[in-house]
């Protein structure tokens, strides 16, 4: 089958990788372009622990061919803070504790900054929060505390007004 | 896993590719489905079509008549679109209940009709709407409704190289609501085991039903829409006692399987509880719009 050129922005660099047809964006994150925060397990769009942001909204990296996001902005969790200026989303992850094992943890950030940003400025509800994240599985935390913190980056993010 | 992945720019382009690659192409669209199947080695294509960059196929319009929806919208544009809030939250809430956040932001309307499950939640929203759907190929445009495209599971009359472009339907009469109910073994992230569309219309002094459309997802081999039912409603004063009696009917005319998910008794009974349900809701919200 035929190598193709994919021009792709990952954390705003531009990417130019050569790709199979079959490569997922998942694939290309992790062995090609080695960014590991990217997990992968059921590889079905089950457990959302491969989640990534494209132009903004989370998608399964998955299942999603890498060929499909050619031209587009993809964000991973290595693209959304760094250790000296974290997001809010992950502030609260750490101050509510909301994390075990942390293998579900990207996933979840990056599947609520989407819903976060669809309503900026928002209060969201723990009804909202919880079926924000439903395609998101957590082996360890039983969720409460996940929900805790979202709850937490909502508020704060909703008094500041605007996105860090 | 291996086929040439192909992204036309318009779709003429990519009718003429079907036609060309055929038998061996396929469309994709946001391959939610697709994707899943041809990992799980159901499907074997050799050329995969990318629908995703064709113009004007995303997103919903109002009409002079009512709605257009592109095959290619995403369920998270719909349920945030200010238009279905209204006497058409049926709407949202089968897009609301299709997989998680991500899912929604890349699986598309269009593929939910095309990959005929008999599960498909989408569907039943739009078969209470009587929905149209445009399609267009080599010879090209032709409108077929939604009851009549889908034949069996997993089966369609999509013609070789045809593509769904848009799905169509009417705006609704004052004193009408719709309404959606899924039922799966846990709450978020199942396929159902029974799904429920239904969309009601009362007549001018509210004491009787001008119209009641009726749709069931997962009870046969297609979504189907009891007749019965719905016949037995028209003109009758709508309350507990005949929306328990169009729930009855709905699951004499239904013909569920019995599987791992549920028995066909089960499924029967589910049909029957919530036709009622459904139906009680839209009778609930013509009243509140009425406040
Ligand atoms: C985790 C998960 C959960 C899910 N949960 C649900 C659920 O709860 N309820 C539900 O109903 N579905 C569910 N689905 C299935 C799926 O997401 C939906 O059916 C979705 O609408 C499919 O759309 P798509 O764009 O991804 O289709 P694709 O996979 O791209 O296409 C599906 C089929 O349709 C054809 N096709 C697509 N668009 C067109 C077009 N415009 N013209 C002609 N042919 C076309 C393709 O060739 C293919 O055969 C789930 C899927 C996953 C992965
Ligand atoms: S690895 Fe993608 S959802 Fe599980
Ligand atoms: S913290 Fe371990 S999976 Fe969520």
């Amino acid at each position: 089958m035929t190598r193709t050129n994919l021009d792709i922005l990952i954390n705003g660099e531009r990417h130019q990788i050569l790709i199979e047809p079959h490569w997922t964006l998942l694939h290309v994150l992790r062995s090609v372009v080695g960014m590991m925060g990217t997990k992968e397990n059921c590889l079905e769009a089950e457990c959302g622990v491969c989640t990534v942001l494209l132009d903004g909204k989370s998608v399964n990296s998955c299942i999603l061919l890498a060929g499909q996001t050619a031209g587009r902005s993809v964000t991973t969790i290595e693209g959304i803070g760094n250790p000296e200026h974290l997001h809010p989303l992950q502030a609260a992850f750490i101050e509510c504790g909301a994390v075990q094992c942390g293998y579900c943890i990207p996933g979840m950030i990056l599947t609520a900054k989407s819903f976060l940003d669809e309503n900026p400025g928002r209060r969201q509800s723990r009804d909202e929060i919880r079926e924000a994240i439903a395609g998101n599985l957590c082996r360890c935390t039983g969720y409460r505390k996940i929900v805790d913190a979202v709850a937490l980056a909502a508020e704060r993010m909703s008094v500041a007004g605007a996105k860090p | 896993m291996s086929f040439d992945l192909h992204r036309p720019a318009t779709i003429s382009e990519a009718i003429g590719l079907s036609t060309r690659l055929a038998p061996a192409a396929r469309y994709i669209a946001g391959g939610t489905d697709l994707v899943i199947q041809i990992n799980r080695k159901k499907v074997f294509p050799d050329h995969l079509i990318d629908l995703g960059q064709l113009p004007g196929l995303a997103g919903v319009a109002e009409t002079a008549g009512g709605y257009s929806l592109g095959s290619l919208t995403t369920y998270r544009s719909i349920e945030l679109h200010p238009a279905f809030q209204g006497n058409l939250s049926g709407v949202i809430e089968a897009a609301r209940v299709v997989g998680g956040h991500q899912v929604r932001n890349v699986a598309t309307v269009g593929g939910n009709i095309v990959n005929a499950s008999p599960a498909a939640d989408f569907v039943p929203a739009l078969l209470v709407l009587d929905a149209e759907l445009e399609l267009t190929g080599p010879a090209g445009n032709r409108i077929v409704a939604l009851r009549d495209f889908v034949v069996g599971p997993g089966r369609t009359v999509l013609g070789p190289a045809e593509i769904v472009t848009s799905i169509r339907f009417a705006r609704l009469p004052d004193r009408s609501a719709t309404a959606f109910l899924k039922e799966g073994r846990r709450k978020a992230m199942e396929i159902s085991v029974v799904c429920v569309a239904a969309c009601l219309t009362l007549d001018e002094s509210g004491s009787s039903c001008a119209s009641a459309r009726l749709a069931v997802g997962a009870a046969a081999p297609k979504a189907m829409r009891p007749q019965q039912a719905e016949a037995y409603l028209l003109n009758r004063p709508p309350g507990r006692v005949s929306f328990a009696e169009a729930g009855r009917l709905a699951a004499e005319s239904s013909a569920p399987i019995s599987d791992v998910r549920a028995s066909a008794e089960h499924r029967r009974h589910l049909v029957a509880v919530m036709v009622e349900r459904a139906l009680t809701a839209c009778h609930q919200r013509i009243l509140e719009q009425g406040r």
